[in-house]
């Protein structure tokens, strides 16, 4: 009745490579686009660059050396890295205001690697899990 | 020309503005200290993903942006 087909040889990578095509140039104009690309613009090629294929990227904090992996979100997005690249402690913070999802994590690049000491003196603490950090939509 | 981004809703409101003219230079500068005092954050890229925050108006820097206040989740 729906006449379902099944889709040719590499059909369903085409779908999604068009997809992220969109997600990252149609939404040009929309607040969450606009503020991403003012996020990639802040980021350093190697943040740019693992942004784009993890959907997160790296800092590394002010004051203490210590590495914090910024995951896409507005909230419960901001992990501290162990030596081993394990994941350690979370930090919920972000600045106040509806603001997009680009901006929210240049905030919070910013602050760690400019005032480490009054991010954590702010931040909620939270213990990290696959489910807070899941990929589910290519930003970068 | 210098820049000013501002973030809000909308993503960011942004303020050009020539730094080798005197009035667009004092309503930048008038701007700068009127969201800081407001408790946003100023920040200047200082090289490829570098940048670094500041307290006063610095009339050379090519492009600002303004976060609001960070609290905690």
């Amino acid at each position: 009745m729906f006449g379902f087909r099944p889709l040719p040889p590499g059909g369903r990578s085409r779908i999604r490579a068009t997809r992220a095509l969109f997600i990252r140039h149609g939404a040009e104009g929309t607040p969450e686009g606009r503020s991403l690309r003012l996020l990639r613009e802040w980021l350093s090629p190697a943040q740019r660059e693992q942004f784009a294929r993890k959907g997160y990227f790296e800092v590394v904090g002010s004051y203490s050396g210590k590495r914090y992996r910024i995951h896409a979100g507005a909230s419960v997005n901001v992990c501290e890295i162990g030596e081993r690249g394990r994941l350690q402690e979370g930090l919920c913070f972000m600045p106040i205001g509806a603001l997009p999802i680009g901006d929210v994590m240049l905030a919070q690049k910013i602050a760690l690697e400019t005032c480490e000491g009054e991010v954590r003196a702010v931040a909620r603490r939270f213990t990290p899990n696959g489910f807070h950090f899941r990929q589910t939509r290519p930003l970068g | 020309m210098a820049i000013q981004i501002v973030m809000d809703r909308t993503g960011d409101s942004r303020h050009p503005f020539n730094p080798d003219d005197a009035q667009e230079l004092a309503k930048a500068q008038q701007r700068f200290y009127e969201l800081t005092k407001a408790g946003f954050t100023a920040a200047v890229r200082t090289g490829p993903g570098l940048s670094s925050q500041i307290r006063s108006f610095d009339p050379t820097a090519e492009e600002t942006v303004f976060f609001p206040r960070l609290v905690g989740g």
